[in-house]
Formats: structure tokens, C-alpha cells, sequence
């Protein structure tokens, strides 16, 4: 069974009931999942393989996908399903070959509603999720700035 | 007095003759002139050449530019991973130390 951060605390029988929720998706090198400001009607968990999180920036004036995160096995990406304008803020494609888990929005949030319990420890997994991924750019967010800092006043 | 005033004649002849020749090889031509001019400026102008390029600071922003767009682009990932990598050790241990740790990405050395 996955290792799925979404799922953590939940008894492997119940564990593999939200599993079966959703669909297998396999995915070529290089193919792209979703991307940015797309329609976000899945929640995604990578069962195997490696997705590239990225977003557009000019690189001598052109645009180019700039890596901003990875997601690898066990892991949950496009959680702008679940919270609104359920739009997709990032790009995700496969850096190999990699296979997800696909959960309809729909069908996630009518299961969660009718098992509260399975709810409320899938609601806090994904809060943690998102509480750490706040921390991990507000620190590297800050560290861009003593950078800009260190050089204006060099 | 005669052979006197004669040889004075010749002397002041002689004394002609050599200072027009003494003016002649000292003279400048126009031409010449010119040549000295037109070489005058090309040293001016290469004065300021030269005064470019040596006081040109822009040279490792140069250097950078020349770097292959692929090459820049794996600059910023590797930055991207190791400031990943930084800010996820800052957050096992929290102290001011590791929030500003130095990096060895290339893309700021």
C-alpha cells in the first residue's frame, strides 16, 4: 500500500476505501498533468515516478517552466480541487514515467461528508500538507530577501 | 679690392644658397601636415577604444549572458532544490542560523 500523506492515520481498511475512489493515471516522460489555470476537478496522489511543479518566468525574453517543486511517491498535488476558485495555480508534468491516482473532487468530498471521521483526518493531513508547504516559501521567501538586502547595501 | 669685394659677393651668394637649403630640409609639406593630422585623430580615436573596453564593467554580466540557455536554466533549479533543501533544514531546527545559511548555488556566488 502507498505511503499517502493524505491518509495518514486512517486504518488501512479505510485507508484503502478512499483509494479506491479514484482512477490510475499513467503518465509519459515529460507529459503534463495539468497546468496552470486549468479547471482543478482532481486531487491528485503520486503512486509511483516524480512530478515537476513549475511556473512560468522570462529568460532572456523568453518564457520558460521554472521548477519550483517536486512531488514523489506518496505524496498529494493539485489541491486546488478541493478549495476554491478550484483553479490549478502550477503546471505539473512527469519528469519520468510516473503513475497518480486521480480523485474527482465530487466523488472525494461525498464520501468525506458521509464518513466524518475519515473527513476530519483527511482535512488535517492536507492542512499539514499545506501548513508546510506555507513554511518551506515564507522561509525561502525570506532568505531571497536578506539576499536583496546584502546586495543593495554592499 | 676688387678680388675682396667679389669674394664677399660669393660669400653672401654661398650664405643664401645654404639657408634656402637649410629651409627646405626643415619645412613640412602640406601634405605631410595632413598625414600628421589624419594620424593624430586615429591615435585619439583608438585612445578611446582602448579606454572602452579597459574601463568596461559590465564583463561578467557578459560572461553570464554567453551562458547556453540550458545550462542557465539548470542553474535555477539546482538554486531552487537548494534553497528547498535549506528552508526544509531551517524548519526541522529553527534558529536564525539555518534561516540564513549561505548557499553554494551559482546561480548568487
Amino acid at each position: 500500500m502507498i505511503e499517502a500523506d493524505l491518509l495518514k492515520g486512517l486504518p488501512p481498511a479505510e485507508a484503502d476505501r478512499v483509494l479506491a475512489l479514484g482512477k490510475r493515471l499513467l503518465l509519459t516522460a515529460g507529459a503534463e498533468l495539468f497546468h496552470l489555470g486549468d479547471a482543478a476537478e482532481c486531487i491528485y496522489l503520486v503512486s509511483r515516478g516524480r512530478l515537476r511543479l513549475t511556473l512560468p518566468m522570462q529568460v532572456r525574453s523568453h518564457e520558460e517552466d521554472i521548477l519550483v517543486e517536486e512531488r514523489s511517491s506518496g505524496q498529494t498535488v493539485g489541491w486546488s480541487a478541493l478549495i476554491p476558485p478550484h483553479r490549478f495555480t502550477l503546471t505539473a508534468a512527469a519528469q519520468f514515467e510516473t503513475e497518480v491516482i486521480a480523485f474527482p473532487r465530487e466523488a472525494l468530498n461525498a464520501y468525506l461528508a458521509s464518513h466524518p471521521d475519515t473527513g476530519y483526518a483527511v482535512s488535517l493531513n492536507l492542512s499539514s500538507v499545506m501548513g508546510q508547504r506555507l513554511q518551506l516559501f515564507q522561509a525561502m521567501w525570506l532568505r531571497e530577501i536578506q539576499r536583496m538586502v546584502e546586495m543593495r547595501c554592499a | 679690392m676688387e678680388m675682396l669685394l667679389m669674394g664677399v659677393v660669393i660669400s653672401m651668394f654661398g650664405l643664401a644658397v645654404t639657408c634656402l637649403a637649410f629651409g627646405a630640409a626643415t619645412r613640412e609639406p602640406a601634405a605631410a601636415k595632413e598625414a600628421a593630422a589624419k594620424e593624430k585623430v586615429e591615435v585619439k580615436a583608438a585612445t578611446a577604444n582602448a579606454r572602452f573596453f579597459a574601463g568596461a564593467p559590465a564583463r561578467p554580466v557578459m560572461d553570464l549572458n554567453r551562458v547556453p540557455i540550458e545550462a542557465l536554466l539548470l542553474q535555477i533549479e539546482n538554486h531552487v532544490r537548494l534553497e528547498q533543501a535549506a528552508a526544509e533544514c531551517f524548519l526541522e531546527s529553527p534558529n536564525p542560523t539555518l534561516l540564513h545559511s549561505r548557499t553554494i548555488s551559482t546561480l548568487v556566488n
